[in-house]
């Protein structure tokens, strides 16, 4: 199995020869609606341990006269981050009022036969200032 | 810090170096983003927007060489762990005032609100203009900061310094916040996804000076709960702790709890096998 990650010119480097198993949690963000207003699926996952659904703002507010006044004005989404601490007890499924979440749990697959430790750079800078990975 | 840091921070530890907080540092092409960022309206775009890819990012466990790259270059943003005596000293090197703020990572994820993370100068007018809907954050004076800084040592809480990108002209300090490695998510990615460019381990590790350590607590070693990394191993059958110095991060809470004195914070590379460990 081979997963390609879009870093630009790195792309080469990136293709990943095994990928750690790990829980996949989707959200139907229109169903879901503006998260900041239930947030009971990041309540759930909090109190179950693993703490791995989170929130984020779906555009950056606007700055001046119309800037929101509250957090709850504006609107918000579902983001999972750190799944390789998720177990997959579906607490968060549960929880959801509106059923906008699925969980997708891993295919069970062998261990890793060889681990890729080639091409590490730390911080991707070089001593003359070039960047060996670019920004956008 | 690694080899380039130490170069470019002028051969001392970088947050020490006052070049790192000029103001035309803060404005330049490299650290400008993240200054604004952090300092405005797209903070929350910017943390969670990069917390939420980690999992794609990070196929493989085994190979986050990469993710940390990534981490440095995408965000231009990473931290390292200091302790109490080098944070005060970062806040005299910078401006006043301080903006207190509440900690965005806890928040996130569905934790209580706490008032926990102190951005210098460059972050604070703009700050409160652009997000008027934070109103716990407040400015605070560098005597105040200190006290906090103080007051959160006492209580158990890490100091890690964070900057605006690793670059040719500098690397300038950006917050100093004050978390726990349970909700911290750089520290989290650095401890469940190996990515060193999000949580760096300080310029110091802990060592136990074992007499005293015997003749002290015993049984009830209250240092190690202090311990965020699970770096302290205690020995029943010798009543005397041991410190990992491979996992040891410095931070220097355990020192700070130890009630007999027998803690103390070496520099880093006493060890020689450290010198690539950060």
């Amino acid at each position: 199995m081979t997963q390609e990650v879009n870093l630009g010119e790195r792309r080469d480097k990136m293709e990943y020869t095994h990928i750690t198993p790990r829980p996949l949690i989707t959200v139907d963000e229109e169903a879901c609606g503006n998260a900041i207003l239930c947030l009971k699926c990041v309540k759930a996952c909090l109190e179950a341990g693993p703490n791995v659904i989170g929130f984020m703002n779906s555009e950056p507010p606007p700055v001046g006269e119309n800037a929101p006044q509250r957090l709850e004005d504006i609107p918000h989404k579902i983001i999972f981050s750190g799944m390789v601490n998720c177990n997959g007890c579906g607490k968060c499924i549960e929880a959801c009022p509106k059923g906008a979440l699925t969980l997708q749990m891993p295919e069970p697959q062998v261990p890793a036969a060889r681990v890729q430790h080639a091409d590490i750079v730390f911080c991707g800078t070089l001593r003359d200032g070039t960047k060996v990975f670019p920004r956008d | 810090m690694c080899r380039y840091c130490v170069e470019y921070g002028g051969g001392t530890k970088w947050y020490l170096n006052p070049d790192n907080y000029r103001d035309e540092l803060y404005t330049a092409e490299v650290h400008e983003p993240t200054t604004r960022m952090l300092g405005g309206v797209l903070k929350n775009t910017f943390e969670a927007g990069a917390m939420s890819n980690v999992d794609f990012m990070a196929p493989d466990l085994y190979y986050s060489g990469n993710l940390s790259m990534a981490l440095e270059q995408v965000t231009a943003h990473g931290g390292q762990i200091v302790p109490l005596e080098d944070a005060l000293k970062i806040i005299d090197l910078c401006h006043g005032p301080f903006l207190l703020a509440h900690c965005a990572c806890r928040r996130y994820f569905g934790r209580k609100d706490v008032i926990r993370c102190m951005y210098f100068w460059p972050t604070v007018e703009t700050a409160l203009k652009e997000r008027p809907w934070e109103k716990d954050s407040r400015v605070i004076s560098k005597k105040e900061a200190k006290e906090l800084e103080r007051e959160f040592e006492k209580k158990g809480f890490l100091h890690s310094i964070w900057h605006a990108g690793v670059n040719f002209d500098g690397i300038p300090p950006i917050v100093i916040c004050h978390c726990t490695a349970t909700d911290c998510i750089p520290t989290k990615f650095r401890l469940s996804y190996g990515v060193m460019n999000g949580q760096r381990k300080g310029e110091y590790v802990s060592m136990v000076d074992p007499v005293k350590c015997r003749e002290g607590c015993k049984d009830y070693p209250v240092c190690m709960q202090r311990c965020q990394f699970g770096a302290m191993r205690y020995s029943p059958a010798d009543r005397i702790l041991y410190i990992d110095p491979q996992a040891c991060f410095g931070c220097g809470l355990c020192r700070a709890a130890c009630p007999h004195g027998a803690i103390k914070l070496v520099d880093r590379l006493s060890f020689p096998s450290l010198v690539d460990t950060w």
